[in-house]
């Protein structure tokens, strides 16, 4: 499998006639995206705004952070098996408008979370305030059940995303990534003295506002699957997670999946990069063994010498990510968890739900209790009922001048636990 | 493949037939309390106690499937349950409530419930595909 990612740098974003790239700037036709988006008859209002680094801009309530792309050899537009006909993904040349994200916004219960401030404080702690940031708002028709207005809301945002991408279809790439792999029989001949490695990626998987999409299927219905990592970062795993603002993975951060990118820079020096594991999060304690022995086994079937695992989300999950850390170490493989914690506002607190001895070598990505202070912003993109609520969930948070007191738990990807965030990690 | 719902949530004591319900007139912690009890006493826990993020560790209200039958005491069960209990008053200790959402949270409740019943049922329905074979789509398509 062979995916180029032809990068085209984004340095401004703006309205205009047309849907292009010049010079790095990306230019939207506004109505253009719009009627795409209005196509769906579930879909009442849709709201366009631009959201700039470093402008005193808030954005809230966020419900995902898409890449704009656009395949330009190969098979697979869109989001194959959900806004596009299925087709396997992985090869071909992708252009990508690197800097630039569809930002997705509203209000799907009203005690939904998730900024991101692209100035100050709060941006020093989510990765989306480095980005030129097309928000739409979604705004539905009256009545829809809740999990038909969350799939409104994450339809429209990959639909935009497909438009948006669109602009970059001729556009010359300022850098292109090529990730290459054969399969493993090819791998291992090539690299026979270099520890074979396997990526489990957890996803939360229990109902509305908490689940992921493989090529569209709903996670909570798999048993835990095998996929080149290419796949991923074509666009294969979806996002449908509107909860856990600080470490749920969004589809961008799927796109670029920090852990899959270091493992495919060490494929072939130091390590073979054997693939990723899809692996739900189930809610039934019997859902949990009967996953957490099934990513067991297909890493023991595989022939890992060592496996890195990422969570997402934090609570109950936390015993998934224990016990696949348990039977791994049992069975001999060598295994590395990539988790946050929430250990209290001094960080001194039991840092997850559950424990286990196994588990020796454990990467954090943060604290998600730690308290943040975001000053007033000069614009608010989305709800100002939202900030109230952000800063809703204790006493004395909402002060008088505006600014708000807040847990990182509140704020995109801050403790991102597959790695894509600005914490860095220190070694004890 | 019997359970019961322990609840606070009224709206999910309106929807499911009240033989499967075991209405807690109280808070999230007494909904963990009732099952710990639970527990205890030998019913299985079929849920895990803890939600799957710190947001609906503010939610008023909880679902929690239960078996319906007392077996003999299961040990990782009662640390799964008692382990909930203290990290949810850890989590919980500088939160308040937040009334005006409260619709809302049993909303997500309810349809976390729902989802977690289905995951249950499939895994325990010996014929949960009523799909034959590959057939028809391999020699029509």
């Amino acid at each position: 499998m062979k995916l180029e990612l032809r990068k085209i740098q984004i340095k401004d974003v703006v309205f205009g006639e047309k849907m292009e790239v010049n010079g790095g700037v990306l230019s939207i036709n506004k109505d253009q995206l719009v009627a795409k988006l209005m196509e769906d008859h579930r879909v009442k209002e849709i709201k366009v705004d631009l959201a700039k680094p470093g402008e005193k801009t808030r954005i809230i309530p966020v419900k995902d952070c898409i890449e704009p792309r656009v395949k330009i050899e190969g098979e697979g537009k869109g989001f194959p098996g959900v806004t596009g006909k299925m087709v396997p993904l992985g090869d071909g040349k992708v252009n990508v408008l690197d800097g630039a994200a569809v930002v997705t916004i509203g209000d799907i219960v009203g005690f939904q979370e998730g900024v991101v401030d692209m100035w100050g404080e709060g941006a020093k702690w989510t990765p989306f305030s480095k980005t030129f940031n097309i928000v739409v708002d979604i705004i539905p028709v009256e009545g829809l059940e809740p999990h038909v207005h969350e799939e409104t809301v994450r339809i429209a945002g990959l639909k935009a995303a497909e438009v948006i991408g669109e602009a970059g279809r001729y556009a010359e790439p300022t850098h292109v990534e090529v990730f290459e792999m054969g399969n493993h029989a090819e791998e291992s001949a090539k690299y026979p003295n270099l520890p074979k490695v396997l990526y489990v990626e957890m996803l939360i998987s229990q109902g509305l506002l908490h689940d992921g999409y493989i090529y569209g299927v709903n996670s909570q219905k798999i048993l835990p699957t095998l996929i080149h990592p290419n796949e991923e970062l074509d666009g294969a795993v979806i996002s449908g997670n509107c909860v856990a603002a600080c470490d749920k993975i969004t589809t961008y951060q799927h796109q670029n999946n920090s852990a899959i990118l270091d493992l495919y820079a060490e494929h072939g020096k130091t390590i073979n990069f054997l693939g990723v594991i899809l692996t739900p999060e189930l809610t039934t304690l019997e859902g949990k063994f009967r996953t957490c022995d099934y990513t067991a086994k297909l890493c023991t079937m595989m022939g890992a010498d060592g496996v890195i695992v990422s969570e997402e989300g934090y609570g109950n999950p936390d015993s998934d990510l224990l016990m696949i850390c348990k039977r791994l170490e049992k069975n001999g493989i060598k295994t590395v968890l990539i988790t946050d914690e929430c250990s209290g506002w001094d960080g001194m607190s039991q840092p997850l739900a559950d424990t286990t001895k196994e588990a020796v070598a454990v990467v954090s990505a943060g604290n998600v209790s730690h308290v943040v202070t975001l000053e007033p912003a000069d614009r608010v993109i989305g709800s100002a009922k939202a900030i109230s609520t952000l800063a809703g969930g204790w006493d004395g948070s909402l002060s008088e001048d505006g600014s708000i007191k807040c847990e990182l738990n509140a704020v995109i990807g801050a403790t991102s636990e597959i790695g894509y965030h600005n914490c860095t990690v220190k070694l004890y | 493949m019997s359970y019961r719902i322990v609840t606070n949530n009224p709206s999910v004591r309106e929807s499911y037939n009240s033989n499967n319900i075991i209405f807690i007139d109280g808070s999230y912690e007494d909904v963990l309390i009732k099952v710990r009890d639970l527990v205890h006493s030998g019913v299985e826990l079929i849920d895990s106690p803890l939600g799957a993020s710190i947001r609906m560790l503010l939610s008023p209200y909880r679902s929690i499937l239960v078996g319906t039958e007392r077996q003999a005491m299961n040990m990782d069960q009662i640390l799964i349950i008692e382990q909930s209990i203290l990290n949810y008053r850890t989590l919980t200790q500088r939160r308040k409530a937040e009334p005006e959402h409260a619709n809302d949270y049993a909303v997500v409740d309810k349809e976390l419930l729902k989802a977690s019943i289905q995951a249950y049922e499939d895994m325990n329905c010996p014929t949960h595909s009523k799909f034959t074979g590959g057939e028809f789509l391999e020699t029509r398509a």
